[in-house]
């Protein structure tokens, strides 16, 4: 197994709040979206780290928070089928960045209060 | 007032009822016992035609069975106590006859961080464990 975000596969990524998780995930998300055919290096990077981070919170939702496994699963799905696949779930970069972003908010809302 | 409630709950419960109509066609099954490839023909003809989506678990050799998305299946298995390493999904095509009815393709299976960067499964040890579980489970 070998995780680019190694502090965080090591029990760091489970310190954080769902929303701050998510957050950061969609930061990959947007990487990833900002990279996508124009520049192949950079585009893998970051899909391969917004997967693995995705799968680092769908081991601490099994964990801590099931109900939250069937949204996760299939947005890892969803998320290969953008980048990857035909994109038969008709998925669209502003969905994504739409999506990523109210967890942002979410995330510095928690931080503000 | 009463009458407008009422009409209201109605509404809602017929939302509620094709909510209710959505999730019993995504109904899954949890392969633990042999099922023949007559009963996966039976499920393909209701969800994608020619194919059954499935999620097998390589550790405790069990699969879960037609979904339409895999995540589904990965879902199902986890809220099981499956570990996540422990799961690829594949598509069974219970008509083709062959090595060609266990199709080896997903977007759960892509993991960059094992070295899966693919739809498919690398390593063939796991897919010689997944025809197996499969053979012993489908018959």
């Amino acid at each position: 197994m070998a995780f680019q975000h190694k502090q965080l596969a090591e029990g760091g990524w489970e310190k954080l709040t769902f929303f701050e998780q998510m957050g950061n995930i969609g930061s990959e998300v947007s990487r990833a979206l900002n990279w996508h055919n124009k520049d192949k290096t950079n585009f893998q990077a970051a899909f391969n780290r917004t997967l693995e981070l995705l799968w680092l919170t769908i081991n601490w939702a099994q964990k801590n928070d099931p109900v939250k496994l069937k949204e996760l699963t299939r947005v890892y799905e969803a998320l290969g089928d953008y980048f990857v696949g035909e994109n038969q779930y008709q998925t669209s970069t502003k969905f994504w960045q739409d999506y990523f972003l109210a967890f942002g908010i979410a995330a510095r809302r928690e931080t503000l209060r | 007032m009463t009458h407008r409630i009422s009409v209201f709950k109605r509404y809602l419960k017929s939302l509620i009822n094709d909510e209710l109509c959505c999730v019993k066609l995504k109904k899954m099954k949890l392969v633990t016992k042999k099922i023949t490839k007559k009963e996966l023909a039976e499920m393909a003809g209701k969800m994608f035609g020619n194919l059954v989506k499935a999620v097998v678990d390589i550790e405790k050799k069990v699969i879960a069975v037609d979904m339409p998305m895999h995540a589904d299946g990965e879902k199902l298995l986890l809220g099981k106590g499956s570990r996540q390493e422990a799961l690829w999904g594949i598509n069974l095509h219970p008509n083709e006859t062959g090595k060609g009815w266990i199709e080896f393709d997903s977007m759960i299976n892509i993991r960059p961080h094992f070295d899966n960067l693919t739809r498919g499964i690398n390593d063939s040890k796991t897919r010689e464990k997944i025809i197996k579980i499969v053979s012993d489970l489908v018959g």
